[in-house]
């Protein structure tokens, strides 16, 4: 919404510069964008150089055909001699002249100047010069009732100042002139006018036919008939008005119909009459109906779409936008006014349905007040009579029961209470009437205006903290019982994030959002963003084999990356399940993998269990393994070349399995013995069930670890050797040479015994 | 034989003695077993003269000892001296990891609350619109509801568009004090630009107790904001609208780069626009079944990828999930 100054103190006879308006508006009514200056400079004297001139002689330039040479009184008994390049006037027209030293509203700075050998002390102005309108054709022709000499800015609004502001969707009220006015009058405690419009007599009775057919989606219409409506230009002022509040003028009775949206914020559509068959008729559209809009686009209608039409066809998208063939055009003698009222979420279906943004529709989609169209009605009225000079010859008001004021209880000593400031109640009731708010004991009727948006008394209170939210103080809740901990989840994804980092692993953060194809179980979002982000991702690991690929490209080193996020799972249910995992890819392969697992299982106290896995299509066949809620692995090569360590664990099935303390161990009273044992198997055992069984015979055993596995000349064909670090240790005695032999002795006998494993010397 | 004498003559020896080979020829000479001293003491007789002698011994043998120690300690110091090490070289290589800037500014954000007493809820991402919307006071038509806007699974269920459904679900399972933050992935159909991604993250905040005043929140957003941009900090409140909250506010964090004097990260405004917040609409209380007139409670939302692009001077928030190593490792 751009609010041109000199309009808002129209309605409210505020003096504070436009910034210290800003930054009130912005702190308790609606943001302020910026505030923009548009049209002359006000700088330096710079408006003193702009006169309204009389042209005394006008004829043809001695050497150039196409302009004028002209003398031009502008109010110094002596005239100025100007050359200009328009032909629309000649001698005795009231125009706009420029001395030298102006500063124009494009920066340029006139001088005196020789055009074509003839000097030209002054300019001529057009109003787009001026700002003041789009017309380049020629100059722009004054009233002539104005006297040579006086100052343009007494008579045409020259520069202005502009708030741009940004209003929200609860407050449809502040989408108009008068609107902002009436918060900037509570905001600077100043008299708000009376609202801008004022009925003139109306001499005939001419009274349209007009029929409401949906009362819901259209619940007022009212329909105003004007005769001998010279259509034309709109005069400067309003031109200037159009311009500064963002509308480009057009003629003079669709301007007006602007100018009043604007003012009041009430949209108004006007029809060419004699186009009209029959009458007016608010109707959803029928099958198959068709409409060409204003923009010369045929479009299709929609049976939900709200029309207005006449006895014969739709003739307008009822508050989004006009149809070519009843739009008012340059042959119109006679027109009808709609001031109307639309229900908002027809215009906004309507509005996205044609892919229809309007100044209109972004009001009727906020909720315009259904009380506001007799105002609006009369403000058009008194300016198509007064501006344009048309007859008003009828009228009608159609209408069933216009929605009560809520009434809403309000107790001050609450609104204090909630904002946490001591606010008096007579400040609070006299902030509330200043907003039209009226106030009987510890009732409220709410002005129509604020209807939709003020219902309850926290909207009250909202009212009154507006005006004081600088003054709130600075304070913490009293904290009754309040005790703040991370859970057991939380905690424990921060050790893992933690150990991982330990280990040189950088997190990443992927999209959750994958191609469809890649999982056909996966949860597909029917109107994807883009191809690329079309189902919700079951695993995190094609992320991390991306997110590798690029560091890689990018010619990266080290690169070991993980990531704890979420993957969704169908649940049969209606909502997926989500659940947190752990994935990670690093350089060193199976081994690289395998080590950053065990490390985050020692981080969590837990036993890593392990066992060989197909590898699927992620996995290299001979290098994947099952875990306990997981897989680790080498990608396969045609996934991520190089030898990459991969794994994936979910961390539900992991932290269930951690347990709630760790027991003390007595490690350092008594030392361990440490023996290596090398033993000769069958090559297809796994160290890992030697391993397993080692653990189970000895219950002394205190550490066990592989730290050589060879095949080659120094054991037989098809067998391999396995070599085993163990230490023995007991809690409650030193262990004897002769203990240690006996233990021994015992794994290498079950060894022997389950694997025929042979003892190396 | 002077035992005086001698015991001056070895004692000087000693001291005189400048490396550990000079030091045991002395030795052997004063304390050896040929040396004067210990033939003398092998041949006396009486008890005193022993004594005499044993005591010079002893002091004698302490002397050597004291002297090997000072000349050992001066060759390993010469040792030293010469084992010289050029220390600008660098030290072993070791890998280094790295938490992504968004957790950390995450963790930061919950260490803050959890000081202040709050909890760290986990939401979903994926809701109903019943939790993502109805239970929100979202009216119909909310231009946030429209499939334009949002990412839909189906008419009901959609990618939740902003943290505020985890608040609906706790309050929904107990009475008040509510104390909750939630942190996490929110979806918008977005266009990406340097400042939007569709998928983004918010920390919600929600406050429920008796007597939770406006005052409560712009005190608790001074704090957070205090923990994240400086202790120099201020708080501004501005009205809006949120279909969530009444009265709404949002609220601006003085500018920590020009301090309030005016630069372009805060469009010479010296504020800083931080996100959402305000007093929870009655609405959402009739839903979960709190009494409003027992009841009042605040609520915030604030984007963390907001947070790291103004406090780090990001340019561009996509670079976020490039999840190139060069740019993680900064941070």
């Amino acid at each position: 919404m751009r609010v041109p100054l000199s309009w808002l103190r129209e309605y409210v006879s505020v003096d504070a510069p436009a910034s210290e308006i800003a930054k009130r508006l912005a702190v308790s009514s609606a943001e302020v964008e910026r505030v923009t200056r548009i049209g002359v400079p006000d700088e330096d004297g710079n408006l003193g150089h702009f006169r309204v001139g009389r042209v005394l002689e006008a004829g043809k330039h001695p050497n150039a055909d196409r302009l004028q040479l002209c003398r031009v009184d502008v109010g110094e008994g002596e005239s100025r001699q100007i050359v200009c390049g328009a032909w629309n006037f000649g001698a005795g027209a009231t125009v706009a002249v420029a001395l030298p030293g102006a500063v124009l509203p494009d920066g340029r700075k006139l001088e005196r100047a020789k055009l074509r050998g003839t000097v030209s002390d002054g300019m001529i102005l057009s109003e787009s010069e001026l700002e003041l309108g789009a017309d380049q054709g020629g100059i722009m022709v004054l009233p002539e009732s104005w006297e040579p000499g006086t100052p343009l800015a007494d008579a045409l609004p020259l520069g202005e100042e502009v708030l741009e502001i940004e209003t929200t969707p609860n407050r449809p009220d502040l989408l108009s002139v008068y609107g902002i006015a009436r918060e900037v009058a509570s905001l600077f405690r100043l008299e708000l006018a009376a609202p801008p419009g004022t009925d003139p007599r109306l001499a005939e009775d001419e009274t349209p036919s007009i029929e409401i057919r949906d009362p819901a989606g259209c619940p007022r219409y009212l329909g105003r008939v004007f005769q001998d409506v010279p259509l034309g230009p709109s005069p400067p002022w309003l031109k200037a008005r159009l311009l500064a509040g963002g509308m480009r003028p057009i003629s003079n009775v669709v301007d007006v119909t602007n100018y009043v949206m604007l003012a009041l914020g009430n949209p108004l559509h006007a029809f060419d009459l004699e186009t009209i068959r029959g009458g007016i008729v608010v109707r959803r559209a029928g099958a198959g109906e068709a409409l060409t809009t204003l923009d010369g686009v045929a479009r299709k209608l929609d049976p939900a779409d709200l029309v207005i039409a006449d006895h014969e066809r739709a003739i307008a998208f009822a508050g989004v936008m006009g149809g070519e063939e009843t739009e008012v055009r340059e042959k119109t003698t006679s027109i009808l006014l709609e001031a109307a009222n639309f229900e908002p979420v027809g215009i906004l279906r309507t509005s996205e349905r044609h892919g229809l943004r309007t100044e209109g529709s972004n009001r009727w989609e906020k909720g315009v007040d259904p009380h506001l169209a007799a105002q609006a009605a009369a403000l058009a009225t008194e300016l198509l009579v007064s501006v344009a000079g048309a007859r008003w010859s009828g009228h009608a008001d159609v209408h069933g029961e216009l929605p009560e004021r809520p009434i809403v209880r309000f107790r001050p000593e609450r609104a204090s209470e909630l904002i946490g400031l001591e606010i008096p109640a007579e400040e609070q009731r006299q902030t509330l009437e200043r907003l039209g708010f009226e106030l009987e004991g510890d009732v409220v009727r709410v002005p129509t205006w604020r209807a939709r948006d003020v219902g309850r008394e926290v909207d009250l209170v909202e009212e009154v903290a507006r005006f004081r939210l600088a003054d709130v103080p600075f304070t913490l809740p009293r904290r009754r019982e309040m005790f703040g901990r991370l859970s057991k989840e939380q905690r424990l994804r921060r050790v893992l994030e933690d150990v991982l980092v330990g280990l040189g692993f950088t997190e990443a953060y992927t999209s959750s959002l994958v191609p469809t194809g890649q999982d056909d179980g996966a949860v597909a979002l029917p109107e994807p963003l883009s191809a690329e982000q079309a189902a919700l991702r079951t695993t995190l690991i094609r992320g991390l084999v991306e997110a590798a690929s690029r560091n890689i490209d990018a010619g990266n080193d080290e690169i070991a990356l993980f990531e704890i996020a979420r993957v969704y799972l169908r649940s049969g249910e209606s909502l997926p399940d989500e659940r947190w995992r752990l994935a990670g890819v690093t350089e060193g392969g199976f081994a690289g993998a395998k080590g950053a697992v065990e490390a985050l299982h020692a981080g969590l106290h837990l036993e890593l269990r392990i066992a060989r896995a197909d590898g699927g299509v992620l996995l290299h066949p001979g290098k994947a393994a099952a875990l306990e809620g997981g897989w680790l692995g080498e990608l396969h090569p045609a996934l991520l070349a190089g030898g990459w360590g991969a794994w994936e664990l979910d961390l539900a099935e992991l932290f269930a399995r951690v347990p709630e303390r760790v027991a003390y161990e007595d490690v350092v009273s008594y030392p361990a013995v440490h023996q290596d044992l090398a033993f000769v198997v069958d090559d297809g055992l796994l160290a890992g069930e030697l391993v397993d069984v080692v653990r189970e015979v000895a219950p002394e055993l205190r550490e066990v670890r592989v730290f050589d596995v060879y095949r080659g000349d120094q054991v037989p064909p098809g067998r391999q050797s396995i070599a085993l670090h163990v230490s023995f240790q007991s809690p409650e005695r030193t262990l004897s040479d002769e203990d240690a032999r006996e233990i021994r002795e015992r794994i290498v006998a079950t060894l022997a015994e389950r694997f025929g494993a042979e003892l190396r010397a | 034989m002077d035992v005086q004498a001698l015991e001056r003559e070895a004692q000087s020896a000693f001291a005189g003695a400048s490396t550990p080979a000079e030091l045991d020829e002395a030795r052997v000479r004063y304390l050896g077993r040929k040396s004067p001293l210990k033939q003398a003491l092998r041949e006396v007789r009486d008890r005193e003269s022993g004594m005499s002698l044993n005591a010079a011994r002893e002091r004698l043998e302490t002397a050597v000892t004291a002297r090997e120690e000072e000349l050992g300690r001066a060759e390993l110091d010469r040792a030293l001296a010469e084992d010289v090490v050029d220390v600008t070289l660098p030290g072993e290589a070791q890998r280094r990891g790295h938490l992504h800037l968004i957790t950390q500014i995450r963790r930061e954000i919950e260490d803050v609350f959890l000081g202040l007493g709050y909890e760290v809820v986990d939401g979903r991402e994926v809701e109903t619109t019943r939790y993502n919307f109805d239970a929100l006071n979202f009216p119909e038509g909310h231009p946030a509801r429209s499939r334009l806007a949002s990412l839909y699974l189906n008419g009901d269920v959609l990618l939740r568009t902003e943290t505020s459904p985890a608040q609906i679900r706790v309050m929904e399972s107990r009475e008040p004090p509510v104390y909750m933050v939630s942190l996490g992935r929110v979806y918008r159909r977005d266009t990406p630009d340097a400042t939007h991604n569709p998928i983004f993250h918010q920390v919600e905040g929600l406050a429920v107790d008796e007597g939770i005043t406006l005052a409560d929140l712009k005190g608790t957003l001074l704090y957070a904001m205090r923990a994240l941009f400086g202790e120099e900090r201020e708080i501004r409140f501005r009205t809006h609208y949120f279909p969530f909250t009444e009265p709404s506010i949002e609220p601006d964090v003085s500018c920590f780069l020009c301090d309030g004097g005016g630069c372009r990260v805060c469009r010479f405004s010296g504020w800083i626009e931080m996100g959402g917040s305000g007093m929870v609409h009655p609405a959402l209380y009739e839903h979960v079944g709190y009494d409003p007139e027992r009841y009042s409670g605040f609520a915030f939302g604030l984007g963390l990828e907001r947070i790291a692009l103004l406090r780090h001077g990001l340019p561009d928030l996509r670079q976020l999930w490039d999840n190139d190593l060069r740019l993680l490792s900064q941070f």
